[in-house]
């Protein structure tokens, strides 16, 4: 299945703003994840507080919706998903 | 009007070409608060001014400092050491002495919320912490006004239309607060993000054109480019859904 994958902000400095990831029935969110850590350098440290454990401001989409709402890292992919990650800004 | 000679009207003859004299007289007659004034709330409050809003509230706990000259385009040097709220207060009556303007010298939280938005009409977020943020909008949510979020990093920007009881509340948009820090910041993103926000109010007070209100709008100034990111309700959030959602732990709630 398709997975359409979107970066904002500071995550586009170490990630491209918009590509597509291939995945079997059963990926998860933690599946993409881990699949970016690897196709980017600099991803790991700043998505994840430590193996396995995201930082909690990074925000994560799917379709619109926060998946620290849904099932967070084990939040199921399904085909056509646009997973969005950003970092929200907080100066003013 | 004190140093003007014109009708009151000719000082908005070209933008009552645009939405109006009934317009005009919305925003006459609408009621901002503009919760902070750092870069984003100096660039918001100038131009709320100019815009003609009836009455503007202006909070901050804060003195003028030398490293807000780079964006906070209220001040001048010789205001370093003073309120910020008092002295943006003076500056948006120098502006416009048809708007009627009210300083706040306090933190968000250090003073009763419910007071602090009670008679206003449209929120203009212009907090530097997302703690300030959520105690602001989760009453604005609860009060039914409208929030627009604004927030900036460096070259980036991002804002939103929260307006209740329909669209997603902050807390959909952004559950955990990113850890405090000094933000980096070049000064003109403030502006830009004061002034999409200022635009949004326009379009809430007069009812013309579309709110942002179910997505966030992300400005990237060194790539010159903007997106739209798609924002759902959540049916758990413990502000604007069911409320299964727990709170984090150690955050306070209203």
């Amino acid at each position: 299945m398709k997975i359409h994958v979107k970066t904002f902000a500071t995550f586009r400095e170490v990630m491209d703003s918009r590509f597509d990831m291939e995945y079997p029935q059963g990926a998860t969110v933690r599946t993409l994840l881990d699949d970016l850590v690897k196709k980017y350098n600099g991803v790991g440290e700043l998505i994840f507080a430590s193996p396995g454990t995201i930082r909690d401001f990074v925000n994560i989409l799917k379709n619109g919706r926060n998946v620290h709402f849904l099932n967070g890292l084990d939040t199921p992919l399904d085909e056509g998903d646009v997973i969005a990650l950003f970092p929200p800004v907080a100066g003013g | 009007m004190a140093g003007l000679n014109t009708e009151p009207t000719e000082r908005y003859r070209r933008q009552i070409a645009v939405i109006g004299e009934a317009g005009q007289e919305k925003i006459g007659k609408t009621r901002l608060l503009i919760a902070g004034a750092g870069g984003i709330g100096s660039a918001a409050g100038l131009f709320a001014a100019m815009a003609g809003f009836g009455s503007i509230r202006i909070i901050d706990p804060d003195c003028i400092g030398e490293t807000t000259l780079n964006r906070q385009v209220l001040y001048r040097e010789t205001d370093i050491g003073r309120p910020k709220a008092d002295t943006a207060a003076k500056a948006i009556h120098a502006m416009n002495s048809d708007v009627d303007v009210e300083p706040v010298i306090a933190a968000i939280g250090k003073i009763p919320v419910r007071d602090l938005i009670r008679g206003i009409d449209v929120i203009i977020d212009g907090l530097d912490n997302y703690p300030a943020r959520y105690v602001l909008a989760d009453a604005a949510w609860k009060c039914g006004i409208p929030f627009i979020h604004g927030a900036v990093e460096g070259f980036y920007g991002q804002v939103c239309t929260i307006v209740p009881p329909l669209s997603p509340c902050l807390r959909c948009i952004v559950p955990n607060a990113p850890p405090a820090r000094q933000t980096p910041i070049i000064g003109v993103t403030t502006g830009i993000i004061g002034c999409v926000q200022v635009t949004e109010a326009i379009k809430l007070a007069t009812g013309t054109g579309i709110p942002m209100s179910d997505y966030l709008w992300l400005w990237e100034g060194f790539r010159e480019k903007a997106d739209r990111l798609k924002i759902e309700r959540v049916p758990a959030c413990h502000i604007c859904g069911k409320g299964e959602y727990k709170i984090p732990s150690g955050e306070r709630m209203l």
